[in-house]
């Protein structure tokens, strides 16, 4: 399957605080939604902010639609649509202005697909940007992220602090979005469920490093955590683990094949496994 | 680039239109009262041209409060147009304050003769307030990028009073030069002072692109 991303050892490090992203690896293929996974402060940020060329990566290779893009790669930045999390335009812009300024930057901006968007989302077309809530702030710069036909669209924490009822409503967005099979997302959040909503791959990373990528159906039909005593565990194949956490009284260990453990060892309990437990466990668990 | 100027332009646009009126009322000020006060023209004149292009620099720290300035980065331009785009924003906005001066004025000339002791004083007023806008850009935009974006008032207030320095130094110069100047030497002296204060502009936006490239968001 061919990529829209690539990222191939990327490194990038901040001598001040002593951060390092280092040897990120990772593909996001057409017509995918892939669930960017980490702590604050794992490195999504800077990961997207080395993709986007907002930072200079030490090393590695990043290739958007099949080619690294440079400063003056304007024409690729056309087919790409960003949110950050927060503010992302100025405060003293209007809906109109902002169309205004858009239509400046993008050669492809369709400002009546915009207005569909602005309309369809409900937001407010005679206030100052500065009075909107975060919601509408977050609908505002999805609805600019989409409005110029983009094919890949890159959110960091688009859905973060949004309530439940709006992020369903972005999520759905984002699900018609993909329904184009030349598109994809790169959709970065801590929130989990929305990415068991909407993600075909999930890559997990911690302290700037790729813990591992994995489609999300592997994640929800063959990851698994086996609840089990001190003595079932050491009677456990080391390959068969992931990781594992002791608990006071068990040890959960995370196992990739649920199935094939299930069959191998009598009389242990297998429990299904959230994004959030895997996060957790693959973070905070130990490896054998 | 047509967004960024539009965007610039948004950005100044609130400021700008309080500042208008405040020229506006000074400027009915200058045309009602005789010009036996020539420091009251010249203020006007000082304060339009330099005003405009101040509020402008002053608007942008408006910018650096969202993350719209890192926004920007992943729009459809170059590094190097959004620096262009500054530079001629602020160009844009002294041509405006040289308007608002130059049709005070004239004004004050049609209504209350001249105010001035030698033909060449309204020139130089002109380079005087040119000189100090252009000086004001070119110290500023490189500090904006270099010191931080949060800096941005502190790096006002050096770059304006850089930009007076930077002509009362030069017609010091000219001054010990040449002591007795006719009118040919002073326009020459105003149009050294021009250019002096045109190429400093423009290495500064050389500079300032090169410090940009390298910023990271």
């Amino acid at each position: 399957m061919e990529n829209i991303l690539e990222l191939h050892q990327v490194s990038k490090t901040f001598p001040k605080s002593n951060f390092m992203l280092e040897n990120m690896t990772f593909s996001l293929p057409y017509g995918a939604i892939l669930g960017f996974v980490g702590e604050n402060g794992a490195g999504k940020t800077t990961t997207i902010g080395c993709i986007l060329n907002t930072m200079k990566k030490d090393s590695g290779t990043i290739k958007i639609f099949g080619k690294e893009m440079l400063d003056e790669d304007t024409d690729m930045r056309e087919k790409i649509g960003v949110v950050y999390d927060g503010d992302n335009f100025p405060a003293y812009w209007t809906i109109k202005q902002l169309s205004q300024v858009m239509e400046g930057l993008y050669r492809q901006w369709d400002h009546s697909l915009f207005q569909k968007y602005v309309e369809d989302f409900q937001l407010p077309i005679k206030q100052k940007i500065k009075h909107y809530s975060r919601g509408m702030t977050m609908k505002l710069a999805i609805a600019v992220a989409l409005a110029h036909h983009p094919q890949l669209l890159i959110l960091d924490e688009a859905t973060g602090g949004l309530d439940p009822i709006i992020r369903d409503e972005m999520l759905d967005v984002f699900l018609e979005f993909v329904q184009e099979e030349n598109h994809s997302i790169l959709l970065s959040s801590h929130i989990t469920s929305d990415l068991e909503k909407v993600a075909d791959y999930i890559t997990f990373i911690h302290n700037g490093k790729l813990i591992m990528t994995a489609s999300k159906n592997d994640l929800a039909y063959n990851y698994a955590i086996i609840r089990c005593k001190e003595s079932q565990f050491l009677a456990l194949d080391p390959n068969d683990i992931v990781s594992f956490r002791k608990r006071d009284f068990q040890i959960d260990v995370l196992v990739a094949n649920g199935k094939n453990v299930e069959r191998k060892y009598k009389d242990i309990v297998i429990d299904h496994v959230s994004i959030d437990e895997i996060m957790l466990m693959l973070v905070k668990g130990e490896h054998r | 680039m047509k967004g960024l100027l539009k965007n610039n332009f948004y950005a100044t646009l609130s400021n700008v239109k309080v500042f208008s009126i405040i020229m506006f009322l000074f400027f009915v000020f200058v045309i009602i009262i005789d010009n036996r006060i020539p420091l009251l023209i010249i203020s006007y004149m000082l304060l339009g041209m330099v005003g405009f292009s101040f509020n402008f620099i002053a608007s942008l720290r408006k910018e650096s409060v969202t993350k719209w300035s890192k926004y920007k980065l992943t729009v459809p331009v170059k590094r190097s147009e959004i620096v262009q785009s500054y530079f001629l924003s602020l160009f844009l906005w002294l041509v405006v304050g040289m308007i608002f001066a130059g049709i005070g004025v004239a004004f004050s000339v049609i209504l209350h003769g001249f105010p001035f002791d030698r033909n060449t004083d309204i020139f130089m007023m002109f380079v005087v307030g040119v000189g100090i806008s252009l000086f004001m850009g070119t110290i500023f935009f490189p500090l904006f990028y270099l010191g931080g974006e949060e800096r941005s008032e502190l790096f006002l207030v050096i770059s304006l009073l850089s930009g007076v320095g930077f002509i009362m130094a030069s017609s010091t110069c000219m001054n010990i030069l040449f002591p007795e100047m006719n009118n040919i030497q002073i326009i020459l002296c105003g149009v050294v002072i021009l250019m002096t204060a045109f190429l400093m502009f423009v290495f500064s936006y050389l500079l300032t692109v090169y410090i940009y490239q390298k910023k990271e968001y």
